[in-house]
């Protein structure tokens, strides 16, 4: 049988979903006799190809994030939000009670350890979307993963489940928001 | 009341004429989610969980707020229903800022473990993102209306179980919010800080500053026990983590004496003063240094049994229990000159009650509870909302919702002027002149019946100068005739008087109080507010018993030597101290270092209510028994052990 095609991207959060997805332990090792990472922040491929399965983590909170996320959902056939910033926006949606200039002020210009500050304009540096997104409000998202970060048993259900066919949805006793 | 059936999903379920649904599904047995239900408070059906479906309805009806009727059927588990509540508690996400990540509540929040029973894992509408703003104004509440699901449960608290309303809905539709008075930041409104608000809130939108951070709920142990600061004897929850007190609850709210207030809430959690650890004594050159419990109780027994004339002074902070070997003690040493820190108050409250009826028995005195059943409640020189405030609660709850009739008689400003149907304002020092033109004008409105009745109270009075009293007090007729009647038609009336009128040391004063209490209603219903959480304890006890001041006595140095049993007590000191000057040799027996301890000639550790075991008497005279909430320090010993050690040793 070949390999499930996955792909998975870190848009703007803190890696940690990631980093508990790594946590499964010897999962792993079952895990890559089943699926193959087309594309990881771990490999640093770039483009995509067609894949079956697409993990997004982390918000959307810039037009590069945007992309990305438009651009996976267009290679893949399932897309799973995993953590917090992609279920509800998280931790990144704090700013989003604040006009974005608020946000790019006290960011570039008024924290008590900028000298001369200037909130940078330059071909290739992504401009900040108005408010910072959770991913089903920029794409459609087929099954969801929360957490901050999420259990890596939870991480591991919810892949046994797309394996196996079903779309997952994290029980209630291994799901956590925080 | 009159029995009904109602079929609740296929089953037969019983109740009462009067039940809503929701409370006969939850006398059954039925499980039926909730937010905005809160046990003992009125319910508003804000939150929308407990939609259920009824036949014969149009749509789903919220099950707190529907009347349970005989031969209706409910539905409370379809798919339907459960897919609305899913619905409702996705909306709940997207109307403010829920997000658990950074939430004090997280772990303990009613709405996130609903969350996790519906597997919200994700929401299906536009996120509002407001911009709420977090007050942090209050010494001791946050308000983040950030988290807020407008439940409404801590206003309800407020109003219902405090009494004081400070909290309510304020602005309409999108931008309604949780206001304190007229909108204005909660640490600058009228809050009493009863903490009710922060235990009633399901969310983390209501927490308190000190427990924030210092563990969750779920991580702590709960230990039941009783408050023993004021006399009231609040019922609390200490839930303790590691060793250490993270946030103390009431049992149950809705419960008397079970709500609290910010002195029993807050003020255990606040250790800030210098304990006392070791015993202390004085170093040949004067300084006081640590030294063993032998040591300290030996240089007691030499200098205490060989000094005549050794006074003894207790706290109404100590527990029964140590008081009792505070007292033997006492006796051991022949000491005539024994009285609590406010003995003053026990000569003057028990001289006016024989003064009155000739004997001298805090018996007569009320219950607490009668307060919330009483249609009229006077209130005498007593700040209860500062020194009592459960019992503020209590005259607060009974004028809103009892529609009670407050009368205030105070010089002063406070808390309950505003509420008053009356307030009269006599000059300082004249309360007695006002409570004669009080008693004039109830014995004016009295029907001939009752006045026959009270005949021997009736004469009391008879020779007041009503007119005259107000002209002098500077009060208007006009209140005093109201307050009279008011009096005068009540059924059931409680007074309230405490350090407003104790600080005259005037027993006759206390009497006419009680002459006016025996005008009204049945039966007089009285309640003197004392300083200590076992004031009463101690007076019955009979530790108070001497005819005058001892602390007065030793300031005029007519004791050779003292020992004091301050427990945790702070208050006074300052004056205490100065009255020492005269004593040639003190013992001090205290939690904290303070200007009593400074004094002294040999310091012996105690212990803290939340450390020991004991009993304490209530205002009216309930006994309660404290547990340890937190070990104390294996190297304190309790008050009374060392009592009784210090009584062994004297023997020899």
């Amino acid at each position: 049988m070949a390999k499930v095609k996955v792909a998975t991207v870190w848009l703007e959060s803190c890696a940690g979903c990631h980093m508990s997805f790594l946590d499964v332990d010897e999962f792993i090792i079952d895990l890559s006799k089943l699926v193959e990472f087309r594309r990881s922040p771990i490999t640093d491929i770039k483009g995509f190809d067609d894949v079956t399965v697409g993990i997004v983590e982390g918000s959307v909170g810039n037009e590069e994030e945007k992309e990305v996320i438009e651009e996976l959902r267009h290679h893949c056939k399932i897309l799973m939000a995993l953590g917090d910033c992609a279920c509800f926006g998280g931790v990144c949606a704090m700013r989003n009670t604040l006009a974005k200039e608020d946000v790019l002020k006290r960011a570039y210009i008024n924290t008590p350890s900028t000298y001369k500050g200037k909130i940078p304009k330059a071909p290739g540096v992504p401009e900040l979307l108005d408010k910072v997104y959770p991913a089903n409000q920029i794409v459609k998202v087929d099954c969801y993963v929360p957490g901050c970060p999420p259990e890596p048993e939870a991480i591991k259900y919810g892949l046994t489940e797309l394996l196996a066919g079903r779309i997952p949805v994290v029980p209630s006793n291994i799901m956590r928001f925080d | 009341m009159s029995e009904i059936t109602l079929t609740i999903n296929g089953k037969q379920c019983k109740g009462k004429q009067g039940d809503t649904v929701l409370e006969v599904c939850l006398a059954n047995g039925i499980d039926v989610p909730t937010l905005c239900h809160y046990k003992g408070l009125a319910d508003i059906a804000a939150c929308r969980m407990c939609l259920v479906e009824v036949e014969k309805e149009r749509k789903p009806v919220p099950a707190c707020a529907y009347p349970a009727r005989d031969g209706i059927v409910v539905t409370t588990n379809s798919e339907k229903i459960e897919k609305y509540r899913r619905l409702v508690l996705e909306l709940l996400f997207t109307e403010r800022n829920h997000l658990c990540a950074y939430c004090v509540a997280s772990g303990d929040c009613e709405l996130q473990s609903m969350a996790y029973k519906y597997q919200m894992d994700n929401a299906r509408y536009q996120y509002a993102w407001p911009n709420q703003i977090t007050d942090s104004s209050h010494p001791n509440l946050v308000i983040d209306h950030n988290r807020c699901i407008l439940c409404g449960r801590c206003i309800r608290t407020c109003d219902e179980i405090t009494g004081a309303h400070v909290l309510d809905f304020g602005k309409r539709g999108w931008k309604t919010n949780v206001c304190a008075d007229i909108n204005q930041p909660l640490g600058e409104s009228s809050c009493i800080s009863c903490g009710g608000c922060f235990q009633a809130c399901p969310t983390g939108a209501i927490f308190s500053k000190i427990s924030a951070y210092r563990g969750r709920p779920s991580e702590c142990t709960s230990v039941e026990s009783t408050c023993s600061i004021c006399g009231v004897g609040c019922s609390i929850n200490g839930l303790v983590k590691n060793n250490r007190l993270v946030r103390i609850d009431s049992p149950d709210m809705t419960k008397p004496r079970g709500l609290l207030c910010e002195i029993g809430r807050f003020e255990p959690l606040y250790d800030a003063a210098d304990r006392i650890t070791t015993p202390l004594k004085r170093n040949s050159k004067g300084q006081l240094v640590s030294c063993s419990y032998d040591e300290a109780i030996e240089a007691i027994a030499k200098k205490l049994g060989a000094s005549g004339g050794v006074a003894g002074l207790a706290s109404g902070k100590a527990s029964t229990e140590s008081l009792k070997a505070f007292a033997e003690l006492m006796e051991k040493l022949g000491s005539k000159l024994v009285d609590t820190l406010d003995g003053d108050d026990c000569r003057t409250i028990s001289q006016g009650i024989a003064k009155f009826d000739g004997k001298a028995g805090l018996d007569m005195e009320a219950r607490l509870e009668d307060i919330l059943t009483a249609d009229s409640i006077v209130v005498i020189g007593a700040y209860p909302t500062k020194t009592h405030p459960v019992i503020g609660s209590y005259v607060m709850r009974a004028a809103s919702k009892n529609k009670a009739q407050l009368i205030v008689i105070d010089p002063l400003r406070n808390p309950f002027s505003f509420r008053a149907s009356v307030w009269l304002k006599p000059p300082e020092g004249k309360k007695e002149t006002v409570i004669n033109a009080l008693g004039k004008s109830v014995v004016d409105h009295l029907s001939a019946k009752a006045s026959a009745d009270k005949g021997k109270y009736v004469k009391a009075f008879k020779d007041t100068d009503i007119k005259k009293a107000a002209k002098d007090l500077g009060v208007d007729m006009h209140d005093m005739v109201k307050a009279g009647e008011i009096l005068a038609a009540s059924k059931n009336s409680v007074i309230i008087y405490g350090s407003g009128v104790l600080q005259y040391k005037d027993a006759a004063m206390v009497a006419t109080i009680l002459n006016l209490a025996a005008l009204v209603g049945d039966k007089p219903r009285i309640i003197s507010l004392k300083r200590y959480g076992n004031s009463r304890g101690a007076w019955e006890l009979g530790l108070a018993k001497s005819t005058v001041s001892v602390a007065a006595d030793l300031a005029k140095g007519k004791a050779k030597g003292l020992y004091l049993l301050m427990a945790d007590d702070l208050t006074n000191t300052q004056a205490l101290a100065d009255g020492m000057k005269g004593v040639e040799f003190s013992v001090v027996q205290a939690s904290y270092r303070s200007p009593v301890t400074e004094k002294a000639d040999v310091v012996l550790p105690s212990l803290l209510w939340t450390e020991s075991k004991g009993s304490y008497t209530s205002i009216d005279g309930i006994s309660k028994k404290t547990v340890p909430l937190v070990k104390a320090n294996p190297a304190i010993k309790p008050d009374a052990e060392t009592l009784k050690e210090v009584a062994k040793q004297l023997k020899k």
